[in-house]
């Protein structure tokens, strides 16, 4: 993937640093592994299971 | 859920131009948010409507929330007429995008857009510079923690 100039600075924002920090960045080492078209397979595996995990939610609350 | 493979298919096969923003780019950049939808910047010219129009007509595309039986005519008139549609389609959820602040419209977007190859498929994304320009203009403060990452990413 080609990547355009010009860079924004970073480090502006003292909230959006505070979140900075705790950012796992292990999960963005592993993403910037993966090639796009896994990144984009692996979105869809989550959308799938995030989709089935609010069905079971909402099968539990009809049951209550 | 989107069906990412058959969407990018469905709108590189009818020569729509769009870019791809929000979420998904993020992703594309390697963002570990979950996104649920689509986001797109598409050319408001004439000719490119008239694509997207009728590549997504066979795909159901309704407002998303909107109560059914709304009279919502998918045509290029009502593209024409609004600039933002948050629909509904059996490719899933998509949100058409005008233009989007801090980046403007497609043609402003597009010379410095990305080139993804994915899916045997060449689509145009943003570039992280640019979305982290669009996060930062957008402003709202469900945003700051996916801008954070988005400079983590830039910093990787």
């Amino acid at each position: 993937m080609r990547r355009s100039p010009p860079q924004p600075a970073t480090g502006q924002d003292p909230v959006v640093e505070a979140y900075k920090a705790g950012i796992d960045r292990t999960l963005l080492r592993d993403n910037l592994r993966l090639s796009v078209e896994e990144r984009f397979r692996r979105l869809m595996q989550l959308q799938r299971s995030a989709e089935e995990l609010r069905q079971a939610g909402r099968a539990l609350r009809t049951r209550r | 859920m989107t069906e990412l493979p058959a969407l990018l298919a469905l709108l590189a096969g009818a020569n729509v131009d769009y870019v791809l923003v929000g979420g998904v780019a993020a992703v594309a950049h390697g963002s570990a948010r979950l996104t649920m939808d689509v986001d797109v910047v598409y050319s408001r010219r004439r000719a490119n409507v008239e694509r997207l129009v009728a590549a997504l007509s066979g795909h159901s595309p309704y407002l998303r929330g909107a109560p059914p039986g709304l009279p919502f005519r998918w045509d290029v008139s009502t593209v024409e007429r609004g600039l933002n549609f948050t629909l509904t389609t059996d490719l899933g959820p998509l949100d058409l995008l005008g233009e989007i602040p801090g980046g403007g419209t497609f043609e402003e977007l597009r010379p410095e857009a990305v080139t993804l190859r994915v899916f045997g498929i060449d689509c145009l994304c943003l570039s992280l510079p640019q979305l982290i320009r669009a996060k930062r203009a957008a402003g709202r403060p469900k945003d700051l923690e996916a801008l954070a990452e988005l400079e983590a990413l830039l910093e990787e």
